[in-house]
């Protein structure tokens, strides 16, 4: 295999790969519900994914509506992809792999790309007064404002990766105490696996809330973040 | 004072910042149930917009708990 070995030679880090197999994953999904959207029959019921991935659409399409109006159906898109690379990146340490999340490029590129979306939003429905927003209300406020304008990206990229390396860091913790104790309680059994007793009956429930709950709650941060921030910047719309 | 105490001393003040985000969020949840027992049907709209102010409030503290952790493994 080409691929593995230079994936090998080029050392990225671990939650780097992570993403890029959780990357493959949405591909693989995305084209099977693609050819099945493709050959089903419209007059039919849809059955099993192409029905989940018709109510997502139709749900994050109602989600965009809600918060940005009717012009901006199409960001759907955009917010369903986010979310579900979201949320499939914080389940994704479950398996046992680093965890994407825990690599600040990771949550930064997520960062960059809403950034990005939010100033080419407001590039192309102020053109020019776009630039005025620097020199307000005084021109010498330049700096600041060139300085206040990073704070979207700062915030939205360290809410993502304070939340998931804390959550990393009390799970290495409690790992690190439940085989010590392990280790103490079964002394007698003179072998390294006396060290797995207590683990895997406790450690689960903590699973449970820094791995789904968060990242649940997390995806849902993020994609309302994102559409407000984009909302603010669209001009409003007219009542029909 | 040695530098390794300064540090541990540092991380504590950083840890502070914790505790008005845990204020604020107290403030979150007494509002939301006023409004709950004030008007029993939107309970469900309310639960939903709770959890998000809440993780929104949440997030000055997951800053302090970042730059602690940063000063614990990073700084020397």
């Amino acid at each position: 295999m080409d691929i593995v070995s230079q994936l090998k030679s080029t050392n990225l880090a671990g939650g780097v790969v992570s993403s890029l197999i959780v990357m493959l994953i949405m591909i693989l999904l995305a084209i099977y519900i693609g050819i099945r959207a493709h050959f089903q029959d419209p007059l039919k019921k849809p059955k099993g994914m192409l029905l989940v991935a018709e109510i997502g659409v139709t749900f994050f399409e109602n989600f965009a509506e809600g918060l940005l109006g009717k012009r901006f159906r199409m960001f759907g898109g955009y917010i369903m992809a986010i979310a579900v690379y979201l949320f499939l990146a914080f389940i994704f340490g479950l398996t046992g792999l680093p965890a994407p999340m825990t690599t600040l490029s990771v949550p930064l590129s997520l960062g960059l790309s809403t950034f990005i979306l939010i100033h080419a939003t407001a590039v192309k429905y102020n053109k020019i007064r776009y630039f005025k927003r620097y020199v307000e209300p005084l021109p010498f406020f330049l700096p600041i404002n060139l300085i206040s304008m990073w704070a979207p990206l700062l915030s939205l990229t360290l809410r993502l990766f304070g939340n998931a390396l804390s959550g990393f860091v009390i799970m290495n913790i409690v790992y690190y105490g439940l085989q010590n104790l392990s280790a103490m309680v079964f002394a007698s059994i003179d072998s390294a696996w006396n060290e797995v007793f207590f683990a895997p009956f406790i450690a689960w429930i903590l699973h449970l809330y820094f791995d789904l709950f968060s990242g649940f709650i997390q995806t849902t941060v993020f994609i309302s973040l994102t559409a407000i921030y984009v909302g603010q910047e669209a001009p409003e719309e007219y009542l029909e | 004072m040695t530098a390794e105490a300064m540090k541990f001393l540092a991380i504590a003040i950083t840890m502070l910042a914790v505790m008005p985000s845990a204020i604020g969020e107290g403030f979150v949840v007494s509002h939301a149930v006023d409004g709950i027992a004030r008007n029993p049907d939107v309970y469900s709209k309310l639960r939903t917009t709770m959890i998000l102010g809440c993780s929104l409030v949440e997030t000055t503290a997951i800053y302090a708990l970042l730059i602690a952790i940063l000063l614990i493994f990073v700084a020397k």
